[in-house]
């Protein structure tokens, strides 16, 4: 259908799964392709993103938080925060939304086989991370040790509970969940992300961080892997600006000489540190 | 004529207060008859400033520009003063603000200057086209401009804005120190144009306007340079709900234009900087005037003129006209 | 010609000069120096439909025809023909943008020397010239009482094919008379800018204060984006009413504050100095770093019509003065 990259694709709402209520709501949505051929051909690989369109709302950049291991469907978890977002959560089963994509760059996950991987993530920046962790978990034996480093603002805030206690019972993967202010009933470690990275102490050697969330917290962890001995090659994250076109046409995403949607989202702290721009 | 010498003077000392951060006036401009705005942070900038029928600009949109933005830690936010060049209508769009507590009276010191009238730079660049190097204008009967070792005297009236052959306020209204003698206000604004047009028939008067709003490119160069548009979120940027839609056609340009001149209703002052800007050469200040007009025969109010007065759409007076209230 | 395109021509209206749709050649202004408008109007329309579609119990798309009428862009001066080979780069790549490769697909540049060149010009310091042909497919340059008329490309040679009569070929004399016209254009040109080593010089001043102070007086008002023919940025946005609507381009600005902020509230771009900053920069610096060349073709409009006199060629030399 597309020699139109401006032409979405339909797609049905399958599933809405309610991960996190409250002020900061998120809900999970797992969207199938109206065209069979498309359920089945449409690859992409973790990291990578899509435009979701509320036909009369607007387009809105997510990352694909499903693995590309299941097939014939994408999940797209967002956070209620604007107007396409807003209009996105009181969508109901079966509701037809544009999809279009996949866009931007990858995890290198050919490239870090056989490496350990370790994976901090902040809130609704768990989001890209989840697509990565199901993909590697999936394909456990081509991996080294997992560690899933991930908190929010309070327990309620924490997305993908259900995915995540069940990556807790297993033994070839070790989660280290936090929250930044203590709760009852909460046993876990209590305090910000990046601290709670300082304790776990994940060894350099032949490791790659990857991290997601909240700006401030990315700028932490970062400083804390260094300090912990990794080297810029080593760590990477994906980031986010506001788009609109998606493709590296509209000029608005930039940092620098980089566009977001065409040359990211992933960018390992070496290429950020050398690029000049604000983000 | 203004003395450079005093006005120097004057910003040098003001810009040295303590409680002054920057003073902004004008200078000369890059090329040819441009005057550009200029900023002092120090007595020694004071240098550049000048002033001459050149200087167009309405310096009173700077204080409303003034960005809230992050700061390093440990930094406080730069409070101090802000000194301002003012002409006669600039100094009205300062009365005005402080009318409307769009800012504090005590935030800006207005170093006040008497004009007797700038020139159009549309009207000087097709006299002059072609124009590289910077050219001095002197004000005497006529304006006097020395191009390439020929002198030119050409009457003032044919250069001057025509919002300046209607100006009651030579003189700015509202000055802390003013440089120079006051002049005496010897014009009167008589809506000429305005009632002109009134008397067209519907017809020819839409289509007049038709044609001017399908120019309109819709890039904002007049919401951004006038002073008195300083919504910190404008209605055409809101998007839920969207007022006005982004794309450019003959009904959303004209909700813009008209929307814009009802919001000024009361307010503009007839500086005419958004006609100036304007770069498809739109009539803008006929659409200003003519609410100015309307305002001043229903309401006998002005804009601009006194601080202590209540802007008018704040103010009810029981006397205000009822006809339109069933 | 009339006859068989579309015809765009410079078009005098009421104090400005535009590019619009002429149907008889008495339209024309050939006396203009350049117009307001850029013809990037012409081919990156300020608002452009993208699809169709209609809600209901599900939605349907309903594609628009990509337009295929064949139009000539009459009297295009050289820095704007420059400018459309610039946005082919933009608009071509991994992704193609079907609505403007169409139009320029169907679209032929008749181009016309500049022999008066503008105070604020300054295309010969960007390796161009009032009366190059390189981005045409035809030039018409006035060489007194006949035009020297250049052919660059098959779309030019079509076009000149049906005017047969009309032409004659160009002997060495009138040649000579083109390049008299030519050098007296270049000579013409004051204004110039040293673009050698800028991109590595800005690279070395991102974060040098020089920006804030040539910042404080913009205004954000966004007429030089507007107005110049190498910007391209657009916004996507969706226009309903109940049960139907469109997907429309329209051109945005990375001047106004809203472009970069995010629904959370933050903003990468907060303040005037970041934006003022990002345009040079994406001119000088992130165009040639990713496509090669400089995304300024020096037509002037910005200087021209700026409200308070921000000259990017005298950013641009100031720049280059600042000591790091």
């Amino acid at each position: 259908m597309n020699n139109n990259p401006y032409l979405p694709w339909l797609a049905t709402i399958e599933e809405i799964r309610v991960e996190v209520t409250g002020d900061r709501p998120v809900k999970t949505f797992k969207l199938a392709f109206q065209d069979e051929k498309l359920q089945k051909d449409f690859s992409y690989l973790p990291g990578q993103c899509v435009m979701v369109s509320l036909f009369g709302v607007g387009e809105c950049f997510f990352a694909i938080s499903s693995s590309p291991t299941q097939k014939g469907y994408v999940e797209v978890s967002v956070i209620k925060l604007g107007k396409v977002t807003s209009a996105l959560h009181e969508c109901e089963l079966g509701d037809v939304l544009g999809v279009r994509g996949p866009y931007g760059n990858t995890f290198d996950v050919d490239g870090w086989r056989g490496k350990n991987i370790v994976f901090i993530g902040g809130g609704i920046g768990q989001a890209p991370l989840r697509s990565l962790i199901n993909y590697v978990v999936n394909n456990r034996k081509k991996y080294g040790k997992l560690d899933v480093i991930y908190g929010a603002r309070a327990s309620q805030d924490l997305c993908f509970k259900k995915e995540l206690s069940e990556l807790e019972k297993r033994e070839d993967v070790n989660v280290h969940l936090s929250i930044d202010v203590g709760e009852n009933g909460w046993k876990k470690f209590v305090g910000f992300v990046p601290d709670n990275l300082l304790r776990v102490k994940p060894s350099p050697k032949n490791t790659v961080a990857v991290t997601c969330g909240p700006p401030i917290m990315i700028e932490f962890v970062i400083h804390n892997l260094l300090k912990l001995g990794f080297t810029e090659e080593q760590i990477f994250t994906t980031l986010e600006m506001r788009m609109k076109c998606g493709i590296g046409k509209c000029g608005r995403c930039n940092i620098g000489n980089l566009y977001v949607c065409k040359d990211g989202p992933v960018f390992s702290y070496k290429q950020l540190k050398n690029i000049q721009g604000e983000r | 004529m203004v003395n450079i010498d005093k006005l120097r003077k004057t910003v040098r000392e003001t810009v040295a207060r303590e409680d002054i951060k920057y003073v902004v006036g004008y200078e000369k401009g890059t090329y040819g008859f441009q005057v550009s705005p200029c900023f002092a942070f120090t007595p020694e900038d004071a240098d550049k400033f000048i002033f001459s029928p050149l200087c167009v600009n309405n310096l009173v949109v700077y204080p409303m520009l003034e960005e809230k933005l992050p700061l390093p830690k440990g930094e406080k936010e730069d409070t101090r003063k802000i000194g301002i060049i003012v002409k006669g209508c600039d100094s009205k769009a300062a009365v005005q603000i402080i009318q409307e507590r769009g800012m504090k009276r005590e935030h800006v010191v207005l170093i006040g200057v008497p004009c007797t009238g700038v020139i159009d730079p549309r009207k000087i660049r097709a006299k002059f086209p072609h124009q590289m190097k910077n050219v001095e204008v002197k004000e005497e009967e006529k304006f006097v401009f020395t191009i390439d070792g020929t002198t030119h005297k050409v009457p003032k009236e044919e250069l001057m804005f025509d919002k300046c052959k209607h100006c009651e306020n030579p003189t700015p209204v509202l000055y802390d120190v003013l440089v120079g003698d006051e002049i005496e206000s010897t014009k009167k604004e008589d809506y000429e144009t305005v009632k002109a047009f009134e008397k067209k028939p519907l017809r020819e008067k839409w289509d007049h306007w038709r044609k001017q709003f399908d120019r309109c490119i819709r890039c904002y160069a007049c919401r951004n340079v006038c002073p008195m548009c300083y919504c910190k979120k404008c209605m055409v940027d809101q998007l839920s709900p969207q007022w006005v839609r982004r794309s450019v056609n003959l009904s959303e340009n004209t909700v813009w234009n008209i929307m814009r001149a009802y919001h000024l209703a009361g307010r503009c002052i007839g500086c005419g900087e958004c006609e100036r800007a304007c770069p498809m050469g739109i009539p803008l200040t006929d659409l200003n005037k003519k609410i100015q007009r309307d305002v001043k025969e229903m309401f006998n109010y002005s804009p601009g003129l006194n601080v202590q007065e209540k802007a008018l759409l704040v103010a009810f007076n029981p006397q205000d006209p009822e006809e339109f209230i069933l | 010609m009339l006859a068989e395109y579309q015809v765009f021509g410079p078009v005098h209206d009421d104090g400005v000069t535009l590019f619009r749709q002429i149907k008889d050649p008495s339209e024309l202004d050939l006396q203009f120096s350049n117009s307001s408008m850029p013809p990037k109007a012409l081919l990156l329309r300020q608002t452009e439909t993208l699809f169709k579609f209609r809600l209901g119990r599900t939605v349907k798309i309903d594609r628009v025809n990509l337009p295929d009428d064949r139009t000539v862009i009459f009297g295009i001066r050289p820095c704007d023909a420059r400018s459309l080979t610039i946005l082919d780069q933009v608009f071509k790549g991994e992704y193609e943008d079907p609505y403007y490769l169409a139009k320029r697909k169907n679209t032929v540049l008749v181009g016309l020397s500049c022999t008066r060149p503008e105070v604020n010009c300054f295309c010969t310091s960007l390796n161009d010239g009032p009366a190059s042909a390189e981005n045409m497919d035809v030039l018409f340059t006035d060489i007194g009482e006949k035009y020297y008329v250049e052919v660059k490309s098959d779309k030019g040679k079509h076009l000149i094919a049906g005017m047969k009569g009309l032409l004659t070929s160009a002997k060495e004399e009138n040649e000579k008379k083109k390049k008299e016209v030519e050098r007296k254009a270049v000579a013409s040109i004051t204004r110039s800018m040293n673009i050698e080593g800028l991109v590595n010089t800005l690279d070395n001043m991102f974060e040098n204060p020089f920006w804030q102070t040539i910042a404080m007086k913009c205004l954000g008002c966004g007429v030089c984006t507007y107005l110049c023919p190498t910007c391209h940025c657009f916004d996507i946005q969706d226009e309903t009413t109940v049960t139907k609507g469109a997907r429309v381009c329209v051109w945005d600005s990375c001047m106004y504050p809203e472009y970069t902020s995010q629904a959370s509230g933050y903003n990468p771009r907060p303040g005037r100095m970041n934006r003022v900053r990002n345009r040079v920069y994406h001119k000088f610096n992130y165009f040639p770093k990713n496509l090669d060349v400089t995304a300024c073709v020096g037509c002037g409009r910005c200087i021209d019509n700026c409200p308070v006199n921000v000259d990017i060629v005298d950013v641009v030399t100031r720049a280059q003065e600042v000591k790091v």
